[in-house]
């Protein structure tokens, strides 16, 4: 079909019609041909002779042996005719949609029906010219019982119930006194015009009553067909759509009205006749909605108890609903009516009931279904238009256009200011015309034509063809109108409000108004019929739940599309530290916060995201949030697993990350390149390229800190002075172990405890492990979002606790990789592991690699601390993405115990190494030693030192020198020292401090 | 009944309701003898029990919310007579706050049932404090009466979120009178707030 599409961009329209005529008659021969072989092997065998007939039917009888053999190849057509042909048509039919929507020209003047109506037509000229086959298998009745009931079960389900039901007085207005006033018009126009002799044939006024009656029937096949396709207005739809759903009672009901009158004859009806029909259309209207609506009631009861078994959830309401039609078809009750109605009914409740996975099948298989029917009986309608005893008579045909036409929009006019009397939103000119002009009738006058008793009525003929040509006049002229407006959330929600709000105000005028009774049957049904009928009657307000549940999938979606692009609702880290910051110092920095006053720590080094990591976690959240956990199972096979547990397989989380990160491997890498060679050439100054390269930090204060900093200026010019005292300095902080808070940690929103005060306002945020427990703050969006920003009451004795640490972050799959995040992860979950500056060092300078054996049966070694097993293995798996995939793969394979052990003792073996190194720097680089003397001089046991000094100290190491010098242990002091912030810095500090 | 209700209502008081709210006479004269059958104390004016004893309205989760409105329409419009105020509503302040609900007619303008008076009037369904806007708090308020208790509390945050994300286009963490309309935009406002008063 490719190919095909693109020949017909290239040739354009006209091959394409080429393709479609070629592709017909290639389907049709082979009809012909099975025609012809009905034809012949029926005049030759009884049907019970099977093998007998299926061994000799060939099409050189006289060169089958007479002798029974065994056959090699049997033919047997007969045996599968109608399926065959039915199937070949709606083959050929979908065929000449894909051919049609290929022509954007064409699919733009005319609707679908028109190509199905013309395919029909020419199918059914090629029948008949070949007098091939008999026209077909479908007849009325198997219109009504099986072409039908799909159609309109597809429009009932899906029927837009609010805008129904808030235009159901206007529609039934249309429905009934419309669909009355067209029929005794037509009917009555039309005889009076043949009493004037202008038509062949002397008709009787009931039997024009009965023709008009059933041609004044707006069909719902083919309004959804074609409004649907050309996209009218919402409301235009719904009345006219409406309408032609509702009015088919009373056509069914005028129509068995009069063909009884007309059984019984015009001159022995009683008025006991006329009482009995009205009240027959009462009942005929009425009842068909009952029983639909009982059927929908008991389909909605019994999805309550399908959990167990969620593949037969369609069935139930396939054939419930079909039963519903049956059973109203069984009393000759509007068997429409009642399968639009068991629709209406079931639909609020079976949607609650049943899986997601069964509503879209039931979506699909409906609509599919539907499609099926519709397409099928429009070309029927085309084929049959072509057959031999057409009576055609023009004076006839046209005037009942003409009235069709006439009539509709006067009635529709009439109707229309009726209706706009007590309509607030009135019908305007426009609207009016459309409305006259949807009264497209269709397949259902059609079939009704073809049941009228010939011998009864003798002027049947003579109203199929009317009643074909009114299909074709009304089908093919069409209108187009705009589109219809979305909802969002907002306005949904709005809505519900203004709901209220209107009932409310209905109450007040003690006016039983439409909001009323809608508010009325709202408390009904959430009292009595929702816990009846919902398996887990939930919440009063399901649309709502269901709207936020799609916007998250949708979001999540979008996040799928734009990755590393975050729509900017996301709550950025460095916003959260702005709010924090703010919280605590009282007015805003300009500039985002870090400014030179501020000595950057490991606290605050340590989580510095880029944008595609924070979409990444975001991600992550929103799908750890909207999807169960993935369970560990055994691969077995369940032939009914439908259900996103059964299927789910075992590594399909690992995809979000693989189409995260692929796009941006080159970009990283290339970052990466960038980074090392500003950190080994020219200090400082390409650090801050970075902002604009690939990676683009969410605030890089690093790259400001940097910056500012003098120990990154290329030349020694003096350093800006501190004023000495942190922004912070008004607060108390205790000193603490290692183990206790560090600068960041009081700082930072994500550092803290939460203790979590839904009640009223929110969240109130307590910090529990700094001194000053009376610091609140407002509570930012994102905590509020974010549920790992969210309440833990396990904190353990004031040990800082990095709840919001992601769980994702121990999947054991996201363990080896080298991006940055992974890095700046370790270093919140423990700060023992080494933070991103580490690996890049490590990448930098190769000759002082420490490196880490691979296989992890060293690891226990490695957390001793001051062992610094120094160019062990030079091959670290951080360094050799092909490496580090055959190690992921391995780790996979072993459990993630024993995983989690070696990874932590690899990293904290990385962490020594470099302290040593560092330990090196100090010794060989004067530069350093300053610094380290600078550390010194601060009040041992303070918050422990930055890293940044470390990668600072490294790059300076690099340059000086390439070969490591021995270790010297007691240098680590200083990284694990902890300065007193209470306690103004010294002047001198400055130079090396930043 | 009617009849007699509407002997107390002048003339000239008529006229001028007329002339304010855009309702006809026998409209106003309905709207009378609705009132004085919920003035269960004939005291000429309603209290907020005289409200909420329509049953169904005190089940409304809006009620309050509704007949609050009244209230309050009374105290931005009669800031000159604080006393009366508060606590009652008179016929004319009650035939004021339904003239919201008048349907938009195109040829009569009537400032009171435009367009944005009824936005107005659903923007105070949200703003709980009176203060001009709308803020998370307010939204998850209103979410919780509407959609009582068996929906989560996470739920309905994220809900309250969402909307002030989708609303809140300065980002000032609250929804002003303006965004509020702005997201209204698309919605046909004149027809669902309307109301087909009986002549």
């Amino acid at each position: 079909m490719a190919a095909v599409s693109m020949i017909s961009k290239m040739t354009g329209q006209r091959f394409t019609l080429a393709c479609l005529l070629t592709l017909i008659l290639v389907g049709n021969s082979s009809v012909l041909v099975s025609g012809n072989t009905i034809a012949s092997s029926t005049n030759f065998f009884s049907p019970n002779e099977t093998h007998q007939t299926t061994s000799n039917f060939t099409f050189k009888p006289t060169t089958a042996p007479p002798a029974e053999r065994f056959p090699v190849i049997v033919e047997d057509f007969e045996r599968v005719e109608t399926p065959f042909i039915i199937s070949l048509w709606i083959f050929l039919a979908c065929l000449g949609k894909i051919g049609f929507h290929m022509t954007p020209k064409l699919s733009k003047v005319f609707p679908e029906s028109c190509m199905l109506i013309v395919l029909g037509v020419i199918i059914g000229l090629l029948l008949f010219y070949t007098h091939a086959a008999s026209v077909s298998p479908l007849t009325a009745d198997v219109f009504f019982i099986y072409m039908l009931p799909p159609i309109i079960l597809d429009a009932g389900y899906f029927m837009p119930n609010r805008l129904f039901f808030d235009h159901l007085g206007t529609i039934l207005v249309f429905a009934v006194i419309g669909t009355i006033w067209n029929a005794l018009t037509i009917g009555i126009s039309l005889y009076a015009l043949n009493l004037t002799g202008l038509f062949p044939m002397e008709i009787p006024l009931l039997h024009m009553l009965l023709f008009s009656s059933l041609i004044s029937a707006v069909d719902p096949v083919a309004v959804l067909a074609v409004f649907e396709e050309i996209h009218v207005e919402e409301l235009l739809f719904i009345l006219v759509f409406g309408e032609s759903l509702l009015n088919d009672g009373i056509t069914v009901v005028l129509y068995h009205m009069f063909e009884g009158f007309s059984h019984l004859g015009q001159e022995n009806l009683i008025l006991q006749d006329y009482f009995a029909a009205i009240a027959s259309f009462l009942l005929v209207a009425l009842g068909g909605t009952a029983v639909g609506i009982v059927w929908g009631f008991l389909t909605a009861f019994v999805t309550r108890f399908t959990k167990g078994v969620r593949v037969i959830e369609p069935v139930f309401i396939f054939v419930m609903s079909y039963l519903a039609y049956l059973n109203a078809e069984i009393f000759h009750l509007s068997g429409i009516l009642s399968i639009t109605f068991c629709g209406i009914a079931m639909k609020n409740y079976t949607t609650r009931n049943i899986s997601s996975k069964s509503q879209t099948t039931v979506k699909y298989a409906m609509k599919m279904m539907a499609q099926c029917s519709e397409t099928i009986i429009f070309m029927f309608l085309g084929v049959s238009t072509v057959h031999d005893d057409h009576a055609w008579d023009t004076a006839f045909v046209g005037l009942t256009i003409l009235f069709c036409s006439v009539y509709r929009v006067i009635g529709t006019l009439i109707l229309c200011e009726l209706c706009n009397i007590f309509r607030i939103q009135k019908i305007d000119f426009v609207q009016k015309f459309v409305i006259s002009y949807g009264g497209i009738r269709g397949a259902v006058a059609f079939a009704l034509v073809l049941t009228i008793d010939k011998e009864a009525i003798p002027a049947q003929p003579m109203f199929v063809t009317a009643t074909i040509a009114v299909v074709y006049f009304t089908v093919f002229v069409q209108v187009r109108v705009a589109t219809s407006p979305c909802l969002c959330r907002c306005v949904l929600l709005r809505h519900r409000t203004i709901d209220y709000l209107m009932a409310g105000i209905e109450d007040i005028m003690g006016m039983a108004g439409n909001y009323y009774v809608r508010d009325k049957f709202k408390r009904f049904n959430t009292k009595y019929l929702e816990p009846c009928l919902v398996r887990e009657a939930e919440s009063s307000e399901p649309k709502l739940l269901e709207t936020l549940k799609n916007i998250k999938m949708e979001e999540a979606m979008q996040y799928m599309k734009n990755q590393g692009h975050p729509p900017e609702q996301i709550e950025s880290f460095a916003a959260l530290y702005r709010t924090a910051q703010m919280a605590h110092v009282g007015q805003p920095k300009e500039g985002g916060g870090f400014e030179n006053s501020w000595n950057l720590d490991v606290g605050e080094l340590d989580y510095n995201p880029t944008d595609r990591d924070i979409s990444a976690a975001h991600f992550h959240h929103m799908l750890s949030d909207e999807y169960k956990p993935i369970k560990k199972r055994r691969g077995t096979y369940k032939r009914h697993a439908v259900t996103d547990e059964e299927l789910a397989q075992e590594v399909p989380h690992i995809a979000p990350r693989e189409m995260q990160r692929k796009p941006n491997l080159n970009h990283h890498r290339y970052h990466l390149r960038k980074f090392k060679e500003g950190l080994n050439g020219k200090a400082g100054v390409p650090v801050q390229k970075l902002n604009g390269t690939a990676i683009k930090l969410q605030h890089d204060y690093l790259a400001e800190g940097m910056r500012d900093n003098p120990a990154f200026q290329p030349d020694d010019t003096d350093p800006p002075s501190y004023n000495g005292v942190r922004p912070m300095a008004g607060k108390e902080y205790k000193r603490m172990s290692v183990k206790g808070p560090v600068l960041a940690e009081t700082t930072l929103p994500w550092k803290r405890d939460f203790i979590v005060d839904p009640p009223t306002r929110g969240l109130q945020v307590q910090r529990r492990t700094s001194i000053d427990n009376n610091n609140e703050h407002t509570p930012t969006m994102a905590e509020i979002l974010l549920p790992w920003k969210r309440a833990h009451d396990d904190a353990v004795d004031g040990e800082p606790r990095h709840a919001e640490h992601p769980l994702w972050a121990n999947n054991e799959h996201y363990v080896y990789t080298d991006s940055p995040t992974q890095t700046f992860l370790h270093m919140i979950g423990d700060p023992t592991k080494p933070s991103v500056h580490d690996v890049f060092h490590r990448r930098n300078s190769q000759s002082s690699l420490f490196s880490i054996d691979e296989t992890g049966d060293d690891g226990p070694d490695f957390a001793n601390p001051y062992v610094g097993r120094r160019n062990s293995v030079h091959n670290s798996p951080v360094r050799e993405p092909g490496r580090r995939r055959a190690s992921a793969s391995d780790s996979r394979r072993s459990s993630l115990k024993e995983d989690n052990f070696y990874r932590s003792a690899l990293t904290e073996a990385t962490r020594r190494n470099l302290l040593q190194k560092e330990g090196n720097a100090a010794a060989s680089d004067p530069a350093s030693r300053r610094s380290a003397s600078f550390d010194k001089s601060l009040e041992p046991g303070a918050s422990s030192g930055s890293l940044l000094n470390t990668a600072i100290k490294e790059e300076d190491l690099s340059r000086s020198s390439t070969t490591p010098t021995p270790s010297r242990p007691e240098e680590h002091v200083i990284n694990m020292e902890k300065y007193d912030r209470s306690k103004p810095k010294s002047p001198h500090g400055d130079e090396t401090q930043f | 009944m009617g009849n007699k209700h509407s002997l107390m209502l002048q003339d000239s008081d008529i006229k001028s309701i007329q002339a304010d709210t855009g309702f006809s006479a026998s409209q106003i004269e309905r709207l009378y003898s609705r009132f004085t059958s919920l003035d269960k104390g004939n005291s000429g004016s309603l209290s907020r029990e005289d409200f909420l004893r329509i049953p169904e309205l005190a089940i409304n989760p809006l009620g309050d919310r509704i007949v609050h409105a009244f209230f309050q329409d009374n105290t931005t419009s009669a800031r000159r007579a604080p006393h009366t105020s508060d606590c009652w509503v008179n016929f004319k302040q009650f035939v004021r706050v339904l003239a919201h609900f008048r349907p938009i007619k195109r040829n009569q303008e009537n400032k009171l049932n435009s367009r944005e008076e009824k936005l107005r009037f659903a923007f105070k369904m949200y703003d709980l404090d009176d203060d001009g806007s709308i803020t998370r708090d307010e939204v998850l308020a209103v979410l919780h009466m509407m959609v009582g208790e068996n929906i989560s509390e996470d739920q309905l945050i994220s809900i309250a979120e969402r909307t002030m994300l989708e609303a809140d286009v300065d980002n000032n963490q609250m929804i002003t009178f303006q965004e509020f309309c702005t997201i209204l935009e698309r919605t046909d406002v004149e027809q669902k707030m309307s109301i087909k008063f009986l002549k």
